[in-house]
């Protein structure tokens, strides 16, 4: 591995930060104004804009040359002790393809919602934070220690909040913001949580990847899954996995192109990048993995499930990304970090280009987001439906869509492991994908409309970027193209992660596509049984599809088991414990002082007699004391 | 028949008694009074007889003093009483518990 | 050079002296307060050009004698430790006058130059009977700026603080004269200087009955679990300059006495003590952070959150390795900052509702934006955003936490979780929400209220993006005191 210095990652950093600073300075001095628009937008994109084309050199430079990594130190962040943390950025392969995905993706995404939110109030804030966001994913993504890292993953949590509950005047956003921003901060607790016991650990020799990886092998195993443990609880939290996954579709209060960007395409995958980062320390303690594996098998398998009864077109795509988020996890918990890392790349096209796409039907039929009130846009809107489909067909494993290849190398990986049940997992999930993605889409583009609603014009800012996105989902697929097809897995060979080397013939491989080819087409032909022609919102269902429309009242039950509780126990101790007991002790002493005092002032009675008694007792006792202790000698 | 200390002891504390259970128990400001001059006296006997017991005049030279105060002390204690009188109309002693402790609010 | 803590203690008492011999008017009076406070603050700048982070012990001491029969001395000296709550306070003091600018009652603009003085003084004292002095020359105008200035029920309130401290630092006064009387029994002569105090030695018995004095006074100050009773009223009826004093100051000298003293004097002693601490700093961490979740009265919301960090920072000081040392000490500063922001944020509020009640608040953002962006910012910082101050002490302190054992660890780390717990639906009620009948004629912040905000939230932001700008002022002197602990402790045992 070589090392280069460069100082294309700082400006690749700096450039969002500072469009995040200049677009907030702007606005806050002058929040009201609508004339700097235009300049907003063009400085709000400038900067992404740039950053893609930098971090595409970068990339190519990685890609060109024979492993090498580029690493630039900022500055020195902390130093205390053997604690010395610098805000150095690094790129190697692994970080320059997640480089490449978010300045990419983020411009694209940029650009559209220049037309998305044209005419919104605060158009500066909202690329403020937009910009502010992207910076701060890059911050994550180009880390070189898991301390800065963690400061980037926090930082996304922020602007997540922020932009969740951008249309803040109605309370239902913003408590949609604050459980995102509190269900990622459980997972945080656990995130440094495994830092600390991490540097504990081996915090004497360096703090940055390359030394954790140096040491990792020196301590206690067990302490070692306790820190994988405690890392992925932070993944949890971040990329919506169960038990922690609540607040994904609940975040999709926020724009559209907030949720493709931060809610699909990114954010939501850093869990997976993190848990690929720490590759050296998963790979010695596969229980961990395992256990990764199928907290992503059962995440993916109920979200798609959640995803078949949803009938808002915005969470149908948000309990994909959490479906789809398993699938990585399955992944990358058995030691597959490539493909992991592979769907990732893939599914940011796609996902992206689903949620702009949604954005784009929504706003043409004006902030309607229940599918079925919409149907028959194929008509109406051409673009947006060949894109749709062509992201449909991605997600749903079509070849040769990008899904399809990522897809498959997850679940060849899983096959090949001999974890056989999640695998089966993994199919039954791609058929409920298929089935379901099939179903937005006929429901939406093909069945008979519902209601005559004229789509309004489209903005070309809009429908510009899904068919970039639509070429990159068309495309994307083929540089993981496997050794069955006569592909190399270039994408793999190119990451250098330490996967578990697992082989699977060709022949082998090949089945497995067909079979999942089977299924996805068979969830097709359902959904269009079901819903090409006359799609029905059914309510008349079992007890169990009732349920599932209600996603099992998780949060019902969350709500029941630690919301109510502790803000009950908060009433408890100011009522009660504050209250009563502590002031009760204190206000003991007081009631002492007064009941005492109250008894002597009984003596006090005015009388001249009685004082003259006291003085006569007093005397008397007085004498006594002297006599037996003094003038007895 | 002689007179030993002890008896003049015996008298003085005879005297202490009567007057402080005098003060004590009765009423009348002017028995109070002549009570707290019967415990004054009572001192005045000790302290001659003290005096004459070792030869030092000084006890008998306080005791003199005492006397003295007394007098003094009966002109301001009078005026005192009539005082007290002309405020209530009487010379009872427990009429006067203006400090006593009353409830706080 | 001599001369300089003395100036840096006694100018603002100097000003509130003469200003109250010439009887000045309002105008004059209040720039004259602010004048002392900004030569302060200067001096204090340049006393920090000036100061040694390598050197070990006391600098710029100065010692004479001042009751000579019972060995009572005026001794000042600075260390880091001191130099921190010095810097902070100074920084404060003009951002606080700022906010009082067009405060017309006089006695409080003299309250306040005496608290400085007591502040200061208590800080830099080196003599445990002048910090005795100091210690409680800082209350009275705490008292007094609560019981006359205050609102609610101020008397009351006002009492209770006093009283409970004074119950403290009594107690402190028994352990301190106890000491002094022990050195003269050893020496054959008084003194009450602290590294006189600090080469007498104990049986452990007493030596646990005496620091628990201290312990006591300073447990209250923190307060720790169990000694915080007072602390939400005084915060809900102190005016708003009280209060930043009370959460980003004086709260904070009851850790620095647990630093200065408890180890200074009881080194092997506080082990006895340190579980008893580390529980109750945890349970206090999250037991006022629970607290606060229901909490309608914005002060007291704050008044606990500043508890439960305190008692984080009780529980780094008492972890006793060099993480949580300089995380406590670097919290210290940066929860000082950030307390004082949201206090500021929060009088500012009830200067312009009335009201500091999160029932009648919501909407801030849609009709104040700059004062919504400043209030959810100093919240955030209280939260421990990474990028702000808070983040970096909560970092190291966890750090230290998890060097010291798992249990500990974990528990330390709930600082993640506490704070956000209320804070998110806090900001979801006031900031956020439709806008209420109490906020629709809500005004955004002037150009003096920036003035006043601004420097602590840059502040705030530059202690978070660069920590390595400030951690070598203090650094070598922690790890010196840190050597110094374990060769008293391990001569002990």
């Amino acid at each position: 591995m070589t090392l280069q210095t460069t100082q294309l990652l700082g400006w690749i950093l700096l450039l969002p930060f500072t469009g995040a600073l200049v677009l907030g300075l702007l606005h806050l001095t002058f929040p009201r104004t609508r004339r700097l628009d235009t300049f907003y937008a063009a400085l709000g994109v400038a900067g992404p804009v740039v950053a893609a084309a930098l971090g595409l050199k970068v990339l190519y430079a990685v890609a060109s040359g024979a492993d090498v990594t580029f690493r630039q130190t900022l500055f020195t962040w902390l130093s205390v002790g053997d604690l010395k943390i610098g805000l150095t950025l690094s790129a190697d392969a692994l970080g320059a393809v997640m480089l490449f995905i978010v300045t990419f993706v983020g411009s694209v995404i940029h650009i559209y919602a220049v037309g998305y939110m044209r005419g919104e109030k605060s158009f500066g804030k909202f690329f403020a934070y937009f910009n502010f966001f992207l910076g701060s994913m890059l911050l994550l993504v180009l880390a070189d220690n898991p301390i800065v890292m963690f400061i980037g993953w926090e930082l996304v949590g922020l602007a997540s909040y922020l932009l969740i509950g951008w249309y803040y005047e109605d309370p239902a956003n913003v408590k949609a913001a604050n459980k995102a921003f509190i269900l990622n901060r459980i997972g945080d607790f656990g995130f440094i949580s495994g830092l600390g016991l991490l540097f504990a650990l081996v915090g004497e020799g360096g703090f940055s990847f390359a030394d954790i990886a140096a040491h990792i092998g020196s301590v206690d195993p067990a302490m070692t899954a306790l820190v994988g443990l405690l890392l992925f609880v932070g993944a949890m939290g971040k990329s919506a996995q169960i038990p922690l996954y609540v607040w994904l579709p609940d975040a999709m209060a926020g724009p559209t192109p907030v949720s493709a960007l931060i809610h699909a395409a990114t954010m939501v995958t850093a869990g997976v990048y993190m848990v690929a980062r720490f590759s050296f320390l998963y790979e010695s303690v596969p229980d961990v993995g395992l256990f990764i594996a199928s907290i992503g098998a059962a995440s993916a398998l109920l979200a798609a499930l959640f995803a078949c009864y949803q009938s808002d077109i915005k969470k149908i795509l948000a309990y994909s990304t959490m479906s789809q988020l398993g699938y990585m996890f399955i992944a990358v918990g058995l030691g597959g970090y490539s493909a992991g890392i592979f769907h990732l790349f893939t599914h940011a096209f796609f996902k992206a280009l689903l949620f702009m796409g949604a954005g784009a039907v929504i706003i043409a039929l004006h902030h309607e987001q229940n599918i079925f009130k919409m149907g028959g846009l194929k008509e109406k809107m051409g673009l947006v439906t060949a894109t749709m489909l062509v992201a449909t067909l991605a997600i749903s494993g079509i070849p040769p869509f990008a899904g399809f290849f990522s897809k498959d190398a997850i679940l060849a990986h899983a096959f090949a492991s001999g974890h056989t049940f999640i695998w089966a997992v993994g199919v039954a999930t791609a058929y409920l994908t298929a089935y379901y993605m099939f179903r937005l889409f006929f429901v939406v583009f093909v069945a008979p409309p519902r209601e005559k609603a004229e789509p309004a014009p489209l903005d070309r800012t809009v429908t510009w970027p899904l068919v970039v996105l639509a070429v990159g989902s068309a495309v994307a697929g083929f540089f993981g193209l496997p050794e069955a097809y006569g592909g190399q897995n270039w994408f793999a060979g190119f990451l250098h992660l330490p996967d578990r080397a697992l082989h699977l013939g060709s022949g082998e491989e090949f089945l497995l596509d067909m079979l999942n080819l089977l299924v996805a087409s068979a969830g097709i032909y359902v959904a269009y049984r079901l819903f090409a022609r006359s799609p029905r919102e059914a309510h008349d269902a079992a007890a169990w599809q009732t349920m599932l429309r209600h996603t099992l009242y998780v949060d019902e039950i969350y709500e029941a088991l630690f919301v109510r509780p502790l803000r009950g126990l908060s009433r408890l101790l100011d009522r009660v414990v504050d209250n009563r007991i502590i002031d009760g002790i204190i206000g003991l002493t007081v009631g002492g002082y007064r009941v005492a005092s109250a008894g002597f002032a009984l003596l006090q009675n005015g009388s001249v007699r009685w004082y003259a008694l006291y003085f006569m007792a007093g005397l008397c006792g007085l004498s006594l004391y002297i006599l037996q202790n003094i003038g007895g000698e | 028949m002689t007179l030993n200390p002890e008896s003049f002891l015996a008298l003085a504390t005879l005297l202490f008694g009567i007057g402080a259970v005098g003060v004590m128990s009765r009423r009348n400001i002017f028995v109070v009074y002549m009570s707290i001059e019967l415990m004054l006296n009572a001192v005045n006997i000790v302290l001659a007889t003290f005096s004459r017991l070792h030869p030092d005049m000084g006890g008998s030279v306080i005791a003199l003093l005492i006397i003295g105060v007394i007098a003094a002390e009966a002109a301001l204690f009078l005026a005192m009483i009539v005082q007290l009188y002309r405020k209530k109309r009487t010379v009872d002693s427990d009429a006067f518990t203006d400090l006593a402790q009353r409830r706080l609010s | 050079m001599g001369m300089l803590l003395s100036y840096i203690v006694f100018l603002p008492m100097l000003f509130a002296i003469l200003m109250g011999l010439f009887r000045v008017k309002f105008p004059i009076l209040r720039a004259g307060a602010m004048l002392s406070a900004l030569l302060v603050f200067a001096l204090s700048l340049y006393l920090t050009l000036h100061f040694d982070p390598a050197a070990e012990g006391m600098q710029f001491v100065r010692r004479l004698p001042w009751i000579h029969n019972y060995g009572i001395s005026y001794y000042l000296g600075i260390d880091a430790l001191s130099l921190v709550i010095l810097l902070m306070t100074a920084f404060l003091m003009p951002l606080l006058y700022l906010y009082m600018w067009n405060y017309e009652k006089q006695g409080y603009w003299y309250n306040m130059l005496l608290l400085q003085t007591g502040v200061t003084g208590a800080v830099l004292s080196l003599d445990l009977i002048l910090f005795y002095l100091f210690w409680e020359t800082m209350l009275l105008p705490i008292f007094v700026m609560i019981g006359r200035f205050g609102h609610g029920m101020n008397r009351f309130n006002a009492m209770k603080i006093l009283l409970m401290t004074v119950l403290g630092s009594m107690a402190m006064l028994f352990s301190i004269l106890y000491l002094g009387y022990e050195y003269y029994e050893a020496h054959g002569a008084w003194s009450f200087a602290l590294d006189h105090l600090a080469t007498l030695s104990f049986d452990p018995k007493t030596s646990i009955w005496l620091a628990a004095g201290f312990l006591l006074a300073f447990a209250i100050k923190i307060p720790l679990l169990g000694f915080h009773t007072w602390m939400a009223p005084a915060y809900s009826s102190a005016p708003t300059p009280s209060v930043v004093i009370l959460s980003a100051i004086m709260a904070k000298l009851g850790v620095y006495g647990l630093w200065r003293f408890g180890y200074g004097l009881f080194g092997p002693t506080l082990s006895y003590y340190e579980p008893t601490i580390v529980v109750l700093a945890v349970a206090g961490l999250l037991y006022y952070a629970i607290h606060a979740i229901m909490e309608n009265n914005l002060r007291r919301m704050f008044a606990f959150s500043s508890g439960s960090h305190l008692s984080l920072i009780a529980l780094g000081i008492v972890l006793t390795n060099l993480y949580a040392w300089s995380g406590s000490l670097y919290f210290i500063a940066t929860h000082a900052l950030a307390s004082a922001g949201i206090f500021l944020m929060i009088g500012l509020l009830y200067r312009r509702t009335g009201s500091v009640h999160i029932s009648n608040l919501g909407g801030i953002a849609s009709v104040a934006p700059r004062f919504g962006f400043l209030f959810a910012f100093f919240a955030l910082c209280i939260a421990g955003l990474p990028g702000t101050g808070g983040f970096v002490g909560e970092l190291l302190i966890v750090i230290g936490a998890f060097h010291e054992g798992i249990a500990i660890g974990f528990a330390a780390a709930t600082t993640m979780l506490a704070a956000m717990l209320f804070v998110f639906w806090m900001l979801q009620r006031t900031v956020f929400g439709p806008v209420t009948r109490h906020t629709a004629q809500f005004g955004d912040l002037t150009t003096l209220e920036l003035l006043t905000l601004t420097p602590i939230a840059l502040l705030l932001v530059v202690t978070g993006i660069a920590p390595s700008l400030f951690t070598p002022l203090f650094e070598p002197q922690l790890q010196q005191m840190l050597q110094t602990l374990a060769q008293t402790v391990g001569g002990a045992s």
